[in-house]
């Protein structure tokens, strides 16, 4: 892993140069044809924006000096015959810029998303959820607008200042030279600015994320702060966050209002020098006034494209950040991966060669595991060995936090052994695909997780193929078909975001329901902490000693009846395994297990 | 802000109430944007003149005053031997105009910042003193929602559609005042596209808004598919779904993709569309103002700065409609602001009462049921603490006694016809709210720990503690040990951003924070349950000598915590099922004593095996 590390570290370095833009290489590709295209019709824009000048000054030059209107038509017709093709090429240029801008921004989505769904449990723990979703979210957004618009506008405010720098010079060469040599000044200028409101608007961004956070802490904490009867506090010290974000702000749209009034002032000034020496010029007869008139366009006209010039460059180093997490989430390797053997014979996460699949009979056994959690440095198995023939029933007790789940983790292969082996079936663990294993095997969550969609969708996620039958009799095991025969529209009923629709405990029995759909010889339970009412609290009871029986199980248990009958019970504390055995003998040693029992008993009482 | 304002907000008050002490900003803000606009538009009146009178021979179309006065400084003559004045007037406006400009941008973001500021500090101070039950029935996120996208909303309305809108119209009615000056038909004719366009800008946009709306929607569920998906991850992986979260994925982004780009279909037509009648505009203009200058009714500076101000004019003008429908966004955003502001505060009676606190305390045939519950909570509860005792409270998830402890401490105020819970035979409802929670310490089952020091979050409730006060404290709640695990100590950062405490270390941050307070009731509402029975048994030997004149109210599960309090109650489904000391509760060979038996029978079971 380090080793993998230090030279995507290396490749960073080398490609920062290019602004992190041949990393994207593989996603441009397929995009080469219609990019060369927008780069063409983005050139051709701006020589429609330096031709418009022109052609009024050629209405002063030719009409209006002379004071004829011969040729009027046919200026005219060319008039509208340049806003024809003007439109026809803006039209291209946004919608093909807009098109690449989305087609990039699935792609990179699609990237993304598909990568992690092969990513390990180390992935998810050590990076919260907000967080990758910013990078499949709007990290791609920000590289999408960065390939299609930003691309744009450098092109075409590139080309239009040399169209228009040339147009000045073919025209009057004497007159060019002091709007060019106005050029760098306004660049430095624009430039400085830009750094330091780029900077301030960052620390607009953090004070506000803290207020933010503010309310956050008001309203989580409330209890607590009624309680100690603190509001004044609270109330001064946020005062003093919402003073520090103003005088920020305001010191934002202080230095923004001068850069913006300084820029407008330059152009200003370069169309007074302009109309000073473009006027003698013009009174010595060298230069006609329709020219000087293009010459002012061109003067108050050429800040704008400046300003995004130097924008754009500024966005480009700024995008940076964005590309390398988006990169890095592509290229995490995973702490859980199919050699390519098994790959070739069981199929991969997403393809499933089911004709070359085993079925599970349900022996497990942990031999000589030891284990650390891949961002931990301690070991919090050590030569753990532990058989668990098929249909036993195995209880795992501890207090919230204590790590309960990892012996769950390794039999699920959600994480590896360290050390030592994982037998399913009297085979490693490893031999077999992770989808086989996941497959057979039935889960059900301490908070029932269920998905935006139907009722059917949700109970399917057991059982792709499964049909109505098989799913009412899934339902009826578990008692749970009260709880869809309740719904108006039964099994296409939608459960709304996250299964918001229905109650916790509803949600616990479905859950119930699709981990036994497929009938699996092993069976995963972590059991509800959160109250329910009492009716549910007794179907869920009953719907676990009905879902174990003859099946190998093991169970995270918080509840008395649960851990009582279990085959074996294993305790745990601080992470390790601190006692094992049936309940008897457990509760005759008199020791941690005897301890959360008899808490657990008043609670329950 | 503690005075309960009864008044409930509309739409208009709540807005006006926001921008009060605002109103001077803004009134200079519209004064500098009249400035700029002018100083906008005098430039090319500057090159007009200079083209027609100082390079050509013609009459200045300038006020009377002004052609008086170069006559008198010597007139065309003078001005071509000094050109650089025209230079210099153009130069001096430029000046002006950025003045003008800086002055603008500058007040009309302190006017906004101030209200967003005054807005944040009225919503934070409003919710602190909102009853905890709205908190239960609100979400977090949404709260948190309303006090920050919301404000922004409301924020961008005022600083920036409105004053927008305004500078528009100011542009618009000044250049056209300009243009009649130059030349009456072509001004007119300028002058009518202008509806033309902003009538395609408005119908556009609100043609649209709906396909963006959409766009938002479809994103949110895009991003709620990635959502469910990664917080779902263990689901996802044990059931071997995905390929399944896969193909789910996809069809959403492409859908979402291919909707976009159909936006940006239509987004490009209107762009061209607008581009193509600025075009139109810009020809009529050149071409009847060609015409008109062939005739001689137009001179050639007449005509340049049309073209100017037809410049000048046309992307304000196309902007309107896009201003407008974020404007209709607005009303949106002020009324989920209404909710959280007509929502109302804790309030005390008119004379509230501040008794001595150090008195016995009676509940009273108490009963009560949470609003968003029909289950009665708790069912006739009788008993009294007397003055400096300890009582122990007994009692099962959902039996009701931490209801009883927030009733007392009135975070849920108990009806009137409910019973009645008195200290030292006032009403609690009759004493002052605050008064009385100073009074009332409680340490919480889940203590929150708000992002500071250690130290600090321990001193929180007396200012004025010192840190020998806060050592003491933390020694006899012990949490020292820990402390002096932490490389920073007291200094150490807690809370969201800073480092996560284990539950049993939070509670004992909680205890020591209320032993700096030292108040005359002390709760402990299963206080000590995530710190291990030796532990539990060094506090409470500790805290023995501290508590001696308080009153205590202990609720624990572990009978040893119990014992050894002057009278114990046991509590059951809402009601008091026994009652009396240690002792008594044993013969009686109830509950209690069931309880007790467990909690020891191990203890025998495992004598006899040692």
């Amino acid at each position: 892993m380090r080793k993998n590390g230090a030279s995507e570290k290396k490749n960073n370095e080398k490609t920062l140069h290019f602004f992190g833009l041949k990393e994207l290489l593989p996603f441009l590709r397929p995009y080469r044809g219609r990019l060369i295209a927008m780069i063409i019709l983005g050139i051709v824009t701006s020589v429609f924006d330096t031709v418009y000048p022109l052609l009024n000054s050629y209405a002063l030059d030719h009409f209006i000096t002379p004071g004829t209107l011969k040729g009027l038509s046919g200026f005219i017709l060319i008039y509208i015959l340049v806003a024809l093709l003007q439109a026809a090429d803006d039209y291209f240029t946004m919608y093909s810029c807009g098109k690449i801008e989305m087609d990039m921004d699935r792609d990179l989505r699609r990237a993304s998303f598909n990568h992690l769904q092969t990513l390990s449990f180390s992935y998810f723990n050590q990076n919260n959820v907000g967080y990758i979703h910013s990078r499949v979210m709007s990290d791609t957004s920000k590289i999408g607008e960065l390939v299609a618009w930003r691309m744009m506008d450098f092109v075409w405010n590139a080309s239009y200042l040399i169209f228009v720098l040339v147009t000045m010079l073919v025209m009057n060469a004497r007159l060019a030279l002091p709007v060019i040599l106005m050029m760098p000044v306004a660049a430095v200028i624009i430039f400085l600015f830009q750094k330091k409101l780029l900077r301030l608007n960052r620390q607009v961004r953090e004070l506000n994320s803290k207020i933010t956070g503010d309310f956050n802490e008001g309203i989580t904490g409330v209890r607590s702060v009624k309680t100690l009867v603190i509001e004044d506090l609270m109330q001064k010290d946020f005062e003093k966050d919402t003073k520090e974000y103003r005088r920020t702000a305001v010191r934002t749209g202080h230095n923004s209002a001068l850069f913006t009034s300084l820029v407008t002032m330059i152009s200003s000034l370069g169309l007074a020098v302009v109309l000073w020496r473009g006027g003698l010029i013009t009174m010595e007869g060298a230069l006609k006034l329709g020219e000087l008139s293009v010459f002012m366009s061109y003067a108050v006209g050429m800040m704008e494209p400046m300003e995004f010039l130097i924008a754009t460059i500024s966005a480009l180093l700024a995008i940076q950040v964005n590309i390398e997490r988006f990169m890095k989430l592509v290229h995490e390797e995973s702490d859980v991966a199919d050699t390519p053997e098994v790959v070739e014979k069981y199929g991969d996460n997403f393809h499933a060669k089911k004709e070359n699949w085993e079925p599970l009979q349900g022996d497990v056994e942990f031999k000589d595991v030891s284990f650390r959690y891949p961002d931990g440095d301690e070991m919090v198995l050590e030569h753990f060995n532990l058989k668990v023939p098929k249909g036993t029933n195995v209880a795992i007790v501890g207090e919230t936090g204590a790590g309960k789940s990892t012996l769950v983790n390794l039999v699920c292969r959600f994480y590896e052994p360290t050390e030592g082996q994982v037998l399913i079936d009297g085979r490693d663990a490893r031999e077999r695909s992770q989808l086989w294993l996941h497959s057979n095997i039935g889960y059900v969550l301490q908070t029932p997780h269920l998905f935006s969609g139907t009722v059917r969708d949700n109970l399917r996620y057991g059982k792709e193929d499964a049909t109505d039958e098989e799913i009412w009799a899934a339902l009826k095991l578990v008692s749970a078909d009260g709880v869809v025969k309740k719904l108006e529209k039964g099994l296409d009923a939608d459960v709304g975001e996250g299964g918001d629709l229905l109650s916790t405990g509803e949600k616990q029995l479905l859950s119930f329901a699709r981990a036994i759909l497929a009938d699996p010889r092993l069976l995963v339970l972590d059991e509800a902490t959160s109250s329910i009412d009492t009716m549910t609290e007794k179907a869920i009871q009953d719907a676990i000693a009905t879902v174990i029986k003859g099946r190998t199980s093991f169970i995270i248990a918080h509840r008395l009846s649960t851990v009582v009958d279990s085959d074996i019970i294993l305790a745990v504390k601080d992470g390790r395994i601190v006692e094992q055995g049936t309940h008897a003998e457990l509760m005759g040693r008199r020791g941690y297990y005897h301890e959360l029992y008899t808490r657990q008993f008043t609670e329950e009482m | 802000m503690k005075t309960n304002e009864k008044k409930k907000y509309t739409r208009r008050s709540l807005l006006l109430f926001f921008c009060r002490g605002n109103k001077r900003w803004w009134l200079v803000t519209v004064l500098f944007a009249l400035g700029l606009t002018i100083f906008d538009l005098i430039s090319p009146k500057i090159i007009e003149y200079t083209v027609d009178s100082v390079i050509g021979d013609k009459e200045g179309n300038i006020p009377a005053f002004l052609n008086a006065w170069i006559a008198g400084i010597g007139g065309r003559d003078y001005l071509r031997s000094h050109f650089y004045l025209v230079a210099a007037a153009i130069a001096i406006v430029a000046v002006l105009g950025a003045v003008m400009r800086y002055a603008f941008r500058l007040t009309d973001q302190i006017a906004a910042e101030k209200l967003t500021e005054r807005t944040r500090n009225t919503l934070f101070s409003h919710i602190s003193h909102l009853p905890f039950s709205w908190f239960s029935e609100n979400h977090t996120g949404d709260i948190i929602q309303r006090c920050t996208s919301d404000v922004e909303n409301i924020r961008m309305f005022l600083s920036e559609q409105l004053v927008q809108l305004f500078q528009t119209i100011l542009l618009i009615g000044l250049s056209i005042y300009f243009m009649l000056g130059i030349q009456v038909p072509l001004a007119l004719v300028s002058a009518a596209f202008i509806p033309i366009v902003m009538a395609a800008s408005i119908a556009f946009h609100g043609f649209i808004a709906p396909s963006f709306m959409k766009a938002d929607e479809m994103e949110g569920e895009l991003s709620s598919i990635v959502q469910e998906n990664l917080t779902g991850v263990r689901v996802v992986r044990a059931f071997g779904r995905e390929r399944y979260e896969k193909d789910r994925f996809e069809k959403k982004n492409a859908a979402y993709t291919a909707h976009w780009i159909r936006l940006m279909g239509k987004m490009s037509a209107f762009w061209v569309s607008g581009n193509a009648i600025s075009t139109v505009k810009t020809l009529v203009v050149v071409a009847l103002g060609t015409y008109f200058c062939v005739h001689g009714s137009l001179t050639p500076g007449g005509f340049i700065a049309f073209i100017s101000y037809n410049a000048l004019l046309s992307q304000p003008v196309r902007n309107v409609g896009r201003i407008i429908t974020q404007m209709s966004r607005t009303g949106i955003a002020i009324d989920r602001l209404c909710y959280v502001m007509n929502a109302e505060e804790e309030n005390d009676n008119n004379k509230a009462l501040t008794p001595p606190m150090d008195r016995s305390i009676t509940f009273d045939h108490v009963a009560f049921s949470y609003e968003n519950g029909n289950e009665e909570v708790l069912h006739d509860v009788s008993f009294t603490i007397p003055a400096g005792k300890t009582v122990g409270i007994l009692g099962g998830t959902g039996s009701g006694k931490s209801t009883l402890m927030y009733l007392l401490d009135r975070l849920y105020e108990l009806p009137e016809d409910q019973g009645s819970i008195e200290i030292g035979g006032v009403n609690v409802r009759d004493i002052d709210r605050t008064y009385l929670r100073k009074n009332i310490g409680i340490v919480l089952q889940e203590p929150y720990l708000f992002s500071r020091t250690l130290a600090e979050n321990i001193s929180i409730a007396d200012e004025d503690a010192d840190m020998d006060a806060v050592r003491e404290a933390s020694n006899i709640a012990s949490l020292d040990e820990a402390v002096r695990r932490f490389s920073k100590g007291y200094e150490t950062y807690v809370g969201e951003r800073g480092v996560t405490l284990s539950g049993g270390q939070k509670q004992r941050a909680a205890i020591a924070q209320m032993l700096v307070k030292k108040p005359p009731v002390m709760i402990f509402d299963d206080s000590l349950s995530a710190v291990d029975a030796e532990t539990d048994a060094k506090i409470r030997e500790a805290l023995k000598d501290k508590l001696s004149a308080a009153t205590v109210i202990l609720i624990a599960h572990r009978i040893t915590t119990l014992m050894e309090a002057d009278e114990i109650i046991v509590l059951s489904n809402g009601r008091v099922a026994e009652q009396g000391t240690h002792e008594e509760l044993l013969k009686k060979n109830g509950i209690y004593r069931k309880v007790y038996d467990m909690q020891t029978a191990g203890l025998s079971a495992g004598e006899k095996t040692a």
